[in-house]
């Protein structure tokens, strides 16, 4: 006897595989991406403060660089991952107290489509401002 | 009726030998189901492919696999539901399951995660077996089976057909194995339901509450959604998370 897919890791690949899957499921994934994406962010951001202790001029350096239009295509891609997170985990909240969960679904689209108004409106104020 | 030359990919798998997928060409009539084809491909081109069916009406549950990476009973999926008309129709069978081999998996595992909540999964009228004239008729009469006042809140689990669906689809399986799994903990739930004794609810709401119970499951409402008899694994789940909070909060108030 034998599993069809014994590695761990392997196994939670699945995570991301929505391929004849439902809205739950891309919810499922979403949020792991966004969550991966988020400790991925706090690490960058350590890194980023420890300039600080390099002097006043390694810190402007950055603050220069991050005033960069591509730069500020990062903080829109955070505030996605925050909104995207934040918004779902909300919606696992009310479904952990069997609040709404025969309507799970439209309760995902809700929140997509708030953060997606919300995503844009930051962007706006990124660029724009 | 017309006639479709389908093809199908399945996965192979013989203890010892490296895992791969056969092609096999069946013609089935249009309004045929899955498994018909499964049954062909085995009797016109390999008599070494395992698979498992029996009722072929969705009560054994023992056909479930996934066709083209979902999760489906091959016995009740015709193949307007699940092919596009020319690509190879893809089988696999069931995730989070040793495979024993092809497309037949180790179902134990789902068993034992039953057995936990003491769950009777057949009602107490089609457990026994008639022993006398008398007895049949006491099976065979619903006003001789003293059914609960709140049947309708909880008969949905009495559907579940133990086909191992929601276990292959749930992602949370795929990493914790110990995972008591969205049919045992809706066994729980139905078990939880039938009882007024506080020292039963008060074990079957522990086990709910263990390290793999509840707690572990990602909403991801896979089983909900792949589950063919509308048990809505997922729900009981909610429901056993809400009832466990409430407790929770009493005591803390207390």
């Amino acid at each position: 006897m034998a599993t069809h897919e014994h590695h761990k890791v392997r196994r939670a690949g699945r995570w991301f595989d929505v391929r004849g899957r439902k809205l739950g499921m891309w919810a499922f994934a979403l949020n792991r991406i966004a969550a991966i994406g988020l400790v991925v962010y706090l690490y960058l951001h350590l890194v980023v403060l420890s300039t600080l202790s390099r002097g006043p001029g390694s810190w402007d350096a950055f603050v220069s660089l991050a005033r960069q239009p591509y730069f500020l295509l990062l903080d829109v891609i955070l505030l996605a991952g925050i909104l995207i997170h934040g918004l779902n985990g909300l919606r696992v909240t009310l479904m952990g107290f069997d609040v709404g969960v025969k309507k799970q679904k439209a309760l995902f689209s809700a929140f997509m489509l708030v953060a997606v108004v919300a995503l844009s409106a930051a962007a706006l104020k990124i660029f724009g401002g | 009726m017309t006639l479709l030359d389908v093809t199908l990919q399945i996965f192979r798998y013989k203890p010892g030998e490296q895992p791969h997928y056969d092609t096999f060409t069946v013609q089935v009539d249009d309004t045929a189901h899955v498994i018909d084809a499964i049954d062909k491909a085995w009797a016109e081109h390999d008599h070494t492919l395992i698979f498992r069916r029996a009722c072929h009406h969705s009560s054994c549950g023992s056909c479930g696999l996934r066709i083209n990476g979902a999760e489906k009973l091959p016995c009740i999926t015709r193949f307007s539901e699940v092919w596009d008309g020319h690509s190879p129709l893809r089988l696999d069978p069931l995730r989070n399951f040793p495979v024993v081999s092809d497309l037949v998996v180790d179902v134990s595992g789902f068993f034992q995660r039953m057995s936990a909540s003491n769950m009777s999964i057949t009602r107490d009228a089609e457990s026994t077996l008639p022993l006398s004239v008398e007895d049949l008729d006491a099976v065979v009469q619903p006003k001789e089976v003293e059914l609960p006042d709140n049947l309708s809140r909880f008969n949905r689990f009495e559907n579940c057909i133990e086909c191992g669906i929601c276990m292959s689809a749930c992602p949370t399986m795929a990493v914790d194995n110990k995972f008591m799994g969205p049919a045992g903990l809706a066994a729980i739930y139905r078990a939880r339901q039938k009882t007024g004794d506080p020292r039963e609810v008060a074990h079957l709401l522990a086990l709910a509450d263990g390290e793999h119970g509840v707690w572990r499951c990602h909403s991801a409402f896979e089983c909900t959604e792949a589950c063919p008899q509308a048990v809505d694994p997922a729900g009981k789940i909610m429901a056993l998370r809400r009832e466990i909070t409430e407790n929770r909060i009493k005591k803390a108030r207390r």
